[in-house]
């Protein structure tokens, strides 16, 4: 009855914004006022609103333009993301990324920032499209900061990844493409929940995503335990991405190292993958060839004597 | 792709896009700015113009480059000039580097659906007085940088940079280390001759080279007098200045 | 993904002064995963003739033992040792055999050519993968980073290099070329032909 009355009113508060709307809407193709929309921006646009090309199937034209798994060869290539990891343990939560970022086999960057600082105490990786990835968690940040101002407290990281899940799943199908972890530390704890462009939502321990990121699981999960210490930590989540960055030829360049305490998160540092695979972070590389120096008859330690066969 | 064989239905569209080759470079010294394009504009393998520009003064700290799709460059180009217009009346000053960074952002974002083919580099002087240098993606994602090149020969241009710039793959003499930043006159040439490069080997390069410079307010420009053909194009008196330099390529 | 960039993989040569140089990288991969970083694509052919393989692994193996076989039967009928000119045109005509299913392989040659008055004068070349000779002056590239090769020593290179400034320039061309290929690097490989000997050195690389 109420939504019925809202629509005919006056002077409630829908009709404010109807106002305010129809004041922004009448200017022909504007995506926007000049200046800030004199801050009334996401109360008069709401979400914001989007140029479709006329056609009658717009995502298969995007799809046919931009989509670079279907069609390598498409003209406009984006940039993609590639591993990224986060898990919680008793100390909070280690954030790992890697900073390639590849379009087709060129290596477009090798210093991406894929891990988003929403605010002080909350993050968000990034896999998949760049610019999906980086605008949908800035505009993430905006309603944490208006959740903050209107709760009178700070959000929680499942009410932050719903809004975003929610509002992924209102463009589902037009070929969005995102895969992140929205990572912090709230009233129940340490907590990371995966939320992709298909709508997926799922909160969990440990994450990793993209195309590194088997080879990540791989290492992550022979050494996850709840009760690692902080440095066991930090270091398993750069061990993860290193031996991704080796193996997968889509990841690699450096690894940035987040950790999430309960006070906020802490950047711990930036590593680059092939200084760890030859010195690692303390003078002992993560190189396969180096573990293996003088243990095995194909790599002899430099003293030992051949052996004879025995008959 | 549809062939006009009729074994199967096939259906046609109007592709939109096209693309005009050309390469861009922006470098970001300590308090200067160097933001270069070439001008020839092609399709395929005719060449449509030889001075097209790619790089636009958009205010005295700020220089845009777009690479592309030209006609949806030129109009990018319009649209952020128009915003920046806009913010000037509303805020009575120019935008600061960052925010035009971000507002190019939100511009490229509003296309998410039917793209603008634009690759952006975003050159200027910050808010600080440094240099520095944004590059876009058709959609919006950036990243702040010391180098970038960006068109038809990045791939040629991009690592001879990554050398030059970032001195990568080169061990320093003992007991030095890389300068940080390299002077002026060292950014130039490294500027010309990676377009002559890029000219000898691909075949959408060429024709003519802008190269604007934006300095940083008080900064001293002895350093730039010795160039043949230098032009002022500041616009104010008291804030940072930007310059022109042009040069011919080989137009074969 | 194109079947040139199914393992990756990429070849220089350059001419510098009574000297060639000819390098590699050593990775293969099966597209995006890394298997190997000592998958060596450049082989000898003489004393003083190397040709790389930059392509389909496996038609790397194959081709090498193809020109092994060939070499042999040229030596054994000639009686003296191939010379680079002549190499090329066999490349050139074996990969012309299979014009159309060919060898997925863009081969690089580098090597002395023997002159009539005795000297030996620097020959390197490239050919595409159904055989067209590209006889190049300066240097010739090949493989998955080919475009990002070709950026790097046309601002590198210049003519009259002696050895060891030949050996910097390759190296240097190579590694920050590969560097911006997600096929190629984990490793390289470099050897520098004079008259007198061959030096092969392998870089450390980037191992992403």
């Amino acid at each position: 009855m109420d939504s019925f009355v809202d629509q005919y009113s006056k002077n409630s508060a829908t009709a404010e914004i109807r106002r305010a709307k129809e004041m922004f809407e009448e200017e022909d193709g504007m995506d926007a006022m000049w200046g800030s929309q004199a801050g009334f921006a996401t109360v008069a646009s709401g979400l914001p609103k989007f140029t479709i090309p006329a056609v009658p199937d717009p995502s298969s034209f995007l799809r046919l333009h931009t989509d670079d798994h279907a069609d390598p060869s498409c003209r406009i290539k984006i940039k993609h993301g590639t591993t990224t990891l986060a898990f919680r343990y008793q100390g909070g939560v280690v954030v790992a990324v890697d900073s390639r970022a590849t379009a087709g086999s060129y290596v477009a960057s090798g210093t991406v920032k894929k891990v988003i600082e929403i605010n002080p105490y909350l993050l968000g990786t990034m896999a998949g499209g760049a610019a999906d990835c980086q605008y949908w968690e800035t505009y993430l940040g905006i309603q944490c900061r208006l959740h903050e101002l209107r709760n009178r407290e700070r959000i929680s990281v499942a009410a932050a990844s719903k809004y975003l899940s929610n509002l992924v799943y209102s463009y589902k199908g037009m070929g969005l493409s995102m895969g992140t972890m929205i990572c912090g530390w709230d009233k129940t704890g340490p907590a990371v929940f995966y939320v992709d462009s298909d709508g997926t939502r799922l909160k969990g321990d440990l994450f990793s995503v993209g195309s590194g990121s088997t080879f990540a699981y791989g290492v992550l999960d022979q050494g996850y335990r709840w009760d690692l210490t902080d440095e066991e930590a930090l270091e398993l989540g750069r061990r993860s991405i290193y031996a991704a960055g080796h193996r997968d030829a889509f990841s690699g360049n450096t690894i940035n190292l987040y950790h999430v305490k309960e006070d906020g998160w802490e950047f711990i540092g930036n590593y680059d993958v092939s200084k760890m695979h030859y010195e690692g972070p303390n003078g002992v590389g993560y190189a396969y060839e180096l573990r293996v120096q003088g243990k095995s008859s194909a790599n002899p330690p430099p003293d030992a004597t051949e052996v004879p066969a025995q008959a | 792709m549809p062939d006009g064989s009729f074994s199967h239905p096939q259906q046609r569209q109007f592709n939109p896009y096209t693309e005009n080759g050309g390469t861009i470079l922006a470098i970001a010294g300590k308090d200067f700015s160097v933001i270069a394009g070439d001008t020839r504009q092609s399709e395929g393998y005719s060449i449509q113009t030889r001075y097209a520009p790619k790089v636009f003064r958009l205010t005295d700290r700020a220089v845009l480059a777009v690479n592309g799709f030209a006609a949806d460059g030129n109009m990018f180009v319009k649209k952020v000039q128009q915003r920046l217009e806009w913010y000037r009346h509303a805020h009575a000053k120019d935008m600061p580097l960052g925010a035009i960074a971000r507002l190019i952002q939100t511009m490229l974002y509003g296309r998410r659906f039917f793209p603008y083919y634009v690759y952006n580099i975003l050159g200027g002087i910050e808010e600080d007085g440094t240099g520095a240098v944004y590059s876009f993606d058709p959609v919006g994602s950036y990243e702040r940088e010391a180098c970038r090149a960006a068109g038809a020969a990045q791939s040629l241009v991009q690592p001879f940079l990554d050398n030059q710039i970032y001195f990568k793959n080169q061990q320093a003499p003992a007991g030095q280390s890389h300068p940080l930043h390299l002077p002026l006159s060292d950014v130039l040439a490294i500027v010309i001759d990676s377009f002559t490069s890029a000219t000898e080997r691909h075949i959408e390069v060429g024709d003519g080279l802008e190269i604007y410079v934006v300095l940083t307010k008080g900064r001293p420009t002895q350093d730039l007098e010795g160039y043949r053909g230098v032009k002022e194009l500041t616009t104010r008196p008291d804030g940072d200045r930007v310059f022109l330099i042009q040069r011919e390529l080989k137009k074969d | 993904m194109s079947i040139m960039q199914h393992n990756g993989g990429s070849v220089i040569a350059m001419v510098g002064k009574d000297c060639v140089a000819i390098a590699s990288d050593l990775r293969l991969g099966v597209q995006s995963l890394s298997i190997s970083s000592n998958f060596e694509k450049i082989f000898p052919v003489t004393e003083r003739l190397y040709v790389g393989f930059p392509g389909l692994a496996t038609d790397v193996t194959t081709l090498r033992e193809v020109f092994r076989y060939r070499v042999n039967m040229y030596t054994i009928k000639e009686e003296r040792a191939i010379e680079p000119t002549i190499f090329t045109q066999l490349v050139s005509s074996t990969l012309y055999e299979r014009r159309f299913g060919p060898y997925f392989i863009e081969p690089v040659i580098a090597g002395l050519q023997k002159t009539p008055s005795g000297s030996y004068e620097p020959f390197i070349a490239a050919t595409d993968l159904i055989g067209c000779i590209n006889f190049a002056k300066d240097f010739v590239v090949a493989g998955t980073a080919s475009e990002k090769l070709f950026g790097v020593a046309e601002g590198l290179w210049e003519p009259g290099l002696e050895p060891e400034d030949l050996f910097e320039t390759i190296s240097q061309t190579l590694m920050n070329a590969v560097d911006r290929d997600a096929f190629s690097g984990w490793g390289a490989i470099v050897h520098v032909i004079t008259k007198d000997k061959v030096i092969t050195r392998k870089l450390k690389g980037r191992m992403d």
